[in-house]
């Protein structure tokens, strides 16, 4: 299979999943006008992705700046399967980015570490960026 | 008209409101009005947090005018959006027409929210998350409870009947 590469807009994330170097980031914002139109064919790739017996060990980085809540819904869902693939023995590692001063991100990062049993998650504090 | 205009603008100064839309919404205009307000806030030394929570506000309810106004010219909805600043907090005012039979179901899910403490919010949107979304939703269905959860007092909100057969609704939530 290929990696899945799509540019970041002004309301929809960069999303870059590597499936040679088994490396899922999104980066960006996301509020789409029609969450299930932009996420759609990710969670296709997904699921294809991680049914494949090549697929054991994978790393998520999920950066988000801005998300609104049907996008909310959408990552959810996609933590959701992330840790159906890690109760199936794949090793699954998520980490969540988050700036200092953005303690709603924060608290979005716990909430999803405390709904998952088998991803290992991980908030990570960004460094402060050098503008 | 003409001559009316800065009056107009005073009268939006005076209730603290230093951005104000009314017109057709679209999804362009969400992420040009949520960059502009980013930049003025930004000015203004607002913390990240409050910026962000102004910004979701405003694209939640720019994105319920566009899906469930009830006022449309083809494709495009209208409303109404501003965003003020008052006794050292931000709010974020919105309005569209809705049909009167809308109001009762509204009425229920808003007051509901406004019962609601900040735990019980947390709580309400963690489980609504898991749940698919209400039959009447267009998107996850989770927009009043994020304002709710992002608001610093209860949300308030009001119904203006206009005729038989349709009301204005306004919300006003405070961050």
């Amino acid at each position: 299979m290929e990696s899945l590469m799509i540019e970041a807009t002004k309301y929809t994330p960069e999303i870059s999943f590597d499936c040679n170097n088994h490396v899922l980031d999104i980066k960006g914002k996301s509020y789409p006008e029609n969450t299930s139109v932009f996420y759609q064919p990710i969670f296709e790739w997904l699921e294809e992705y991680l049914s494949s017996d090549e697929t054991q060990e994978v790393t998520v980085n999920m950066e988000l700046i801005y998300f609104n809540s049907s996008s909310s819904k959408v990552l959810m869902d996609f933590c959701d399967r992330l840790d159906e693939a890690a109760e199936d023995g794949k090793k699954v590692t998520a980490n969540w980015f988050y700036e200092e001063d953005d303690e709603d991100a924060l608290e979005f990062g716990e909430e999803f570490q405390e709904e998952l049993e088998s991803v290992t998650f991980n908030l990570v504090e960004k460094a402060p960026d050098n503008e | 008209m003409l001559q009316d205009l800065y009056e107009f603008k005073k009268d939006l100064g005076k209730r603290g409101v230093f951005f104000c839309l009314s017109g057709p919404i679209s999804q362009n205009l969400v992420a040009e009005i949520g960059t502009t307000l980013e930049q003025k806030m930004t000015l203004e030394e607002t913390s990240k947090a409050t910026v962000l929570r102004v910004f979701s506000t405003v694209v939640e309810n720019a994105q319920n005018i566009i899906r469930y106004s009830d006022e449309k010219e083809e494709e495009l909805s209208l409303g109404i959006i501003a965003v003020g600043h008052k006794n050292s907090h931000y709010f974020v005012l919105c309005g569209n027409m809705v049909e009167n039979t809308k109001i009762t179901r509204l009425t229920d899910k808003l007051t509901k929210l406004q019962d609601m403490n900040r735990d019980e919010l947390k709580k309400e949107y963690r489980k609504r998350r898991r749940e698919p979304p209400p039959p009447d939703s267009i998107g996850a269905g989770l927009g009043f409870i994020d304002m709710a959860k992002k608001a610093s007092e209860p949300i308030e909100f009001d119904f203006k009947k206009i005729n038989e057969d349709f009301s204005f609704f306004s919300m006003k939530i405070v961050i």
